[in-house]
């Protein structure tokens, strides 16, 4: 026999053991009629349990938001203009409800405590004070009204139109991945539509190939960005829905069928200014999906990269443009592109 | 209060009860058979009762869900052979299948919000409180009361029988947003999973609005003698409130149903438009999958109140008699209850800022969830001070009662977060969100449930549950769901989505998967703890202590009924009503409280109290009494 099935033997006596004490205790206590809990008062037990419990609770609090600040990218060191204006607000929200947390919860558990049942005791009838209701009615609209003067203009700022000088850039969501499509030199996306969608032929993005102002255009599978510039997005689904995140940005924006949605941000760190001050030598922003889309879901990831103006441009120059690509692909052959296309090519005007 | 000696309940008072019990039942069967009796009963104590059942019933199974993707969650790389053994293809080699673990998150959802928390909750206490609280012999009609249980009894079987299908219950979420839940192809359990589940919500409004109608028309007409509407107790006002907002918002999920059903039978295009999924292009054109959003969200926002209302009126009925002290501010209790009321209907699209919906719409939706974080903290606010000065008894339901304000307050503070669209952008659909409405929702509300089930079980039964017993389950239950739910506004903060089958696929997630094991555990140890409650509950059941007729010594009219009241509930007169439900520990009044069926010249005053002085009026009591108090 070795040393693990003795060990594991000894376990399950000691277990049988307990049990049967406990049961002989049991049944001891309950043919003597005995309780042996008598002189506990649940009184003063339950009382000063809720006590400990808040004060061991605010500690653990404590203690947790120190060990995992760093990793709570998404309410600190934003890395966008538009982040850092609602980091700035999310912790002013933080401090009015720490303050409302902790004196309520005190006073809660103290007087439940304080006013826990005792001989003799006669409770103080105290049915209403309008003051009070009224102080505490006013002071929350005041604290409310504050903080969401604050919320309605940074949502109005950052859900309000791009710069003209803005990067423009789309993002398409499909089940399960993400495509990007960048405009090319001509600054214009050319048209697509879900109807010219053909993934035998690679075009998956739905692309008219007789649009001029398509020939140019990139598709990429990895998302770069230019540090210090607006960038704005137009958000795509072929599918189901999806939301585009990108957490380190504070940006979030449903991807819809049959309806396109905008967001825009301006990054001010480098993915490499980001490695060095973290010390993480591997480290990548992403995009996420947080629409519920399927069964990898879950697993939506693109890497993105932001750099400098020169290092973006750089990366522009040495993508392919998809029309070159497509041509490739399928042998150069207009007819197959056509024949990609649905026979009534109606061409309805993009929203 | 009376000491209970639960361990030594001697032998021959245990045959007494017995012998009475026997004798009961021999009573009731004059009245009719088995079946009218038990199952098809019109009585509101029987119909309560069997939501109650039913309620548990789907809660075992909602929280087991949620406990196998705990495990998934906190454990990825780990396979769990019985799971294989349990569910078959859907966790092959002991690992789940992702769109499995949508499909268990999914199932989680509905049947803790609608089966547990809706029908569970108000089906129970708007049942067996209404009609006995406001003094009336049953629901205004008893055959609709039966039918709304058998409504929801068919919904409940049609959404199980969907566990059992060979594509999988429906996985699109419990708000089922289009196209995902429109489309079979998008996955597995948007095929004869989702018409089963559009076919179970609708058995379940019709419960829904069948019970909530009879709720509304007892308050209004089946009042006793002399109970005016600012005498109810607040519970009935809650009930009363929480079926009003029923009846005017869940018929909206109906028509959201009927057209989604639309869409996926008849090929109409309400929610879809311009998809190319499986390789085709479908017919679909111009729908837009944001107005499902608006339709769900307008019965989805109110329902959360649905959801809350009863548990807050069961809290402020508890809080009052266990402290020996008026609920402080009655008036402004329902008045904050009515504007909630009115507000919760005009919310809805803050589940919405970052949808692609008008950002416009998201400034006025942010204005207007503000205002209803108002009343809401009003509420909250005023159970603190019918604590202070109380002489509070820490009975199992007083425990309960204020474990759930300080969930209501812990969650509800992130609600001024999420409704502030700025800063929703980066919270949405983040753990953040599963912190705030597990804490202000699901904690909140289970523990107004288990408040009402500790404080009158004595009357739905005639036998106390073991105080020691509900203790114990009390701290269990109350800690485990702080360490489940809390830690989760770190891992919100940290970006970790909802509803991911893994967060190991993201570099920023990955910290976080400590964090996930700590809950898991915490969560096992709290749906263990469970047992002990419903050990508690069958035990006490048949075997419990005989209850005293008043065992907590409380105003309200239910305990002037028998110890087993009959349908019909008094055997003589329906009492009167002589005051408001909230006396306790009035000046000059012998006993701590003072019920509201008793005349005002049968009211016992203390020793050398001049009964001809007229007692002070809630309104009046003298300023200098007040200023006087000493602290202690
Ligand atoms: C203080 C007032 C409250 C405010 C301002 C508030 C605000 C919000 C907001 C804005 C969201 C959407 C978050 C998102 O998805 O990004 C949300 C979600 C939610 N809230 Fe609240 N809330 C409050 C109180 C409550 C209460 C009292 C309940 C329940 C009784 C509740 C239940 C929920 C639920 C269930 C969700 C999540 C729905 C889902 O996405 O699955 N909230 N809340
Ligand atoms: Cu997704
Ligand atoms: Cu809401």
């Amino acid at each position: 026999m070795d040393a693990q099935v003795l060990i594991s033997f000894a376990q399950v006596l000691l277990v049988v053991i307990f049990g049967l004490v406990c049961l002989n205790l049991y049944l001891v206590f309950r043919l003597k009629e005995i309780d042996p809990f008598a002189r506990w008062n649940p009184s003063s037990i339950n009382g000063a349990m809720f006590m400990g419990f808040w004060i061991v609770g605010v500690i653990a609090i404590i203690w947790t938001t120190r060990v995992w600040w760093d990793e709570m990218v998404m309410v600190h060191s934003a890395v966008s203009e538009q982040g850092q204006r609602i980091d700035g607000m999310f912790w002013r929200t933080m401090a009015v409800s720490i303050l409302v947390v902790l004196i309520t919860n005190t006073l809660l558990f103290y007087y439940a405590w304080k006013y826990r049942s005792k001989p003799g005791r006669k409770a103080y009838y105290y049915p209403h004070n309008n003051k009070l209701e009224l102080l505490w009615t006013v002071v929350p609209a005041i604290v409310l009204t504050l903080l969401i003067f604050d919320g309605v203009s940074a949502w109005h700022d950052i859900m309000g139109k791009h710069p003209e000088d803005s990067v423009e850039i789309e993002i398409n969501g499909k089940q399960f991945e993400w495509t990007f499509r960048y405009p090319g030199a001509d600054n214009e996306f050319g048209e697509t539509h879900v109807k010219y969608i053909n993934d035998g032929t690679t075009n998956s993005l739905g692309f008219n190939l007789k649009d001029r102002k398509g020939q140019d255009d990139l598709v990429t599978t990895e998302l770069h960005l230019p540090v210090g510039r607006p960038v704005k997005f137009t958000i795509k689904s072929r599918d189901v829905l999806h939301s585009a995140t990108l957490a380190h940005f504070r940006m979030k924006m449903d991807a819809v069928p049959g309806m396109a949605t905008h967001f825009w941000i301006t990054p001010t760190k480098t993915t490499a200014e980001m490695r060095a001050e973290t010390g993480k030598e591997d480290f990548n922003y992403e995009l996420s999906c947080q629409q519920i889309c399927g069964s990898a879901h879950y697993n939506m990831r693109r890497i993105v990269v932001v750099e400098t103006w020169e290092e973006y441009q750089n990366w522009l120059s040495q993508q392919t443009p998809f029309y070159t690509q497509y041509q490739q692909i399928n042998g150069g052959n207009t007819a197959d592109a056509a024949a990609a296309e649905p026979v009534n090519v109606a061409l309805s005007p993009q929203p | 209060m009376a000491d209970e000696k639960q361990i030594t309940h001697g032998s021959s008072s245990f045959h007494d009860e017995m012998a009475e019990h026997a004798h009961a039942h021999h009573d009731d069967h004059h009245h009719g058979n088995f079946i009218t009796q038990y199952i098809f009963s019109t009585d509101h104590k029987v119909i309560a009762k069997q939501f109650m059942f039913t309620g548990i019933v789907m809660a075992i199974l909602g929280v087991s869900f949620s406990l196998i993707f705990r495990l998934q969650l906190a454990f990825p790389d780990t396979s769990f052979p019985f799971l294989e053994t349990l569910l078959g293809k859907w966790a092959p080699g002991g690992h789940l299948d992702p769109s499995f673990y949508l499909a268990l998150v999914t199932m989680h959802g509905t049947f803790m919000v609608f089966f547990v928390l809706t029908a569970g909750l108000s089906g129970t206490f708007s049942n067996f409180l209404i009609p006995l609280q406001v003094g009336a012999r049953d629901m205004a009609s008893g055959f609709i009361n039966m039918l709304s249980y058998w409504f929801f009894f068919a919904s409940c079987v049609v959404m199980i029988i969907s566990l059992f299908i060979s594509t999988g219950p429906a996985s699109a979420g419990w708000t089922i947003y289009p196209p995902l839940s429109a489309l079979p192809q998008a996955i597995p359990g948007s095929g004869l999973g989702m018409t089963l589940w559009l076919v179970s919500m609708a058995l379940f409004i019709v419960s829904s609005l069948t019970g909530a109608i009879n709720y509304i028309t007892t308050v209004l007409n089946l009042r006793t003698e002399g109970m005016s509407m600012d005498r109810l107790p607040l519970t009935i006002w809650a009930f009363f409130l929480t079926a009003i907002i029923g009846v005017l918002s869940f018929p909206v999920l109906f028509s959201a149903a009927l057209l989604l059903i639309f869409d996926r039978t008849l090929g109409t295009s309400f929610y879809l438009s311009d998809i190319f999924i499986g390789g085709e292009l479908l017919h679909y054109q111009g729908g837009s999958p944001i107005l499902f959003q608006h339709l769900f969200w307008f019965l989805g926002h109110p329902e959360v109140y649905i959801v809350l209302l009863p548990a807050l009126g069961i809290t402020s009925e508890v809080v009052s008699v266990h402290s020996r002290k008026p609920i402080f501010g009655y008036k402004a209790m329902i008045g904050s209850m009515i504007g909630i009321t009115i507000l919760s209907f005009i919310v809805w699209a803050h589940h919405m800022f970052v949808s692609g919906m008008n950002p416009f719409l998201g400034t006025i939706f942010m204005l207007f969830t503000l205002v209803i974080a108002v009343p809401s903290a009003i509420k909250a606010f005023n159970y603190i001070p019918t604590l202070w000065k109380g002489n509070i008894q820490f009975t199992p339901p007083m425990l309960f009662a204020i474990g759930l304000v300080s969930f209501f307050i812990t969650g509800g503070i992130t609600g001024i977060f999420l409704g502030n669209a700025a800063l929703d952008i980066p919270l949405h659909d983040t753990y953040f969100v599963t912190a705030h409405f597990h804490l202000v929702m699901g904690s909140a509300s289970a523990f107004g449930f288990f408040a009402g089930i500790y404080q009158w079980f004595p009357k739905m039964f005639g036998r106390m549950m073991n105080k020691r017993l509900g203790y114990i389950h009390f701290w269990f239950t109350f800690i485990s769901l702080y360490l489940v739910f809390f830690p989760m506004h770190f891992m919100g903060m940290g970006g970790v989505a909802r509803h991911y089958y893994t967060n190991t696929a993201f570099q920023f997630m990955e910290a976080f998967l400590d964090i996930q094991v700590f809950i898991t555990i915490a969560a096992f140890i709290g749906g263990i703890a469970q047992f002990i409650f419903l050990w508690n509950f069958i035990y006490s059941i048949f075997w419990g202590k005989t209850a005293p007729a008043n065992p907590w010594k409380a105003n309200t009219l239910e305990w002037t009924t028998p110890l087993h009241p009959k349908h019909g509930n008094w055997p003589g007169d329906i009492p009167k009503v002589y005051r408001w439900p909230y006396d306790y520990s009035k000046p000059g009044i012998k006993e701590d409280y003072l019920p509201q069926h008793i005349p005002d010249d049968e009211v016992e005053y203390e020793e050398g109290y001049m009964p001809d002085t007229k007692i002070p009026e809630r309104e009046e009591i003298p300023q200098r009494e007040r200023d006087t108090e000493e602290t202690e």
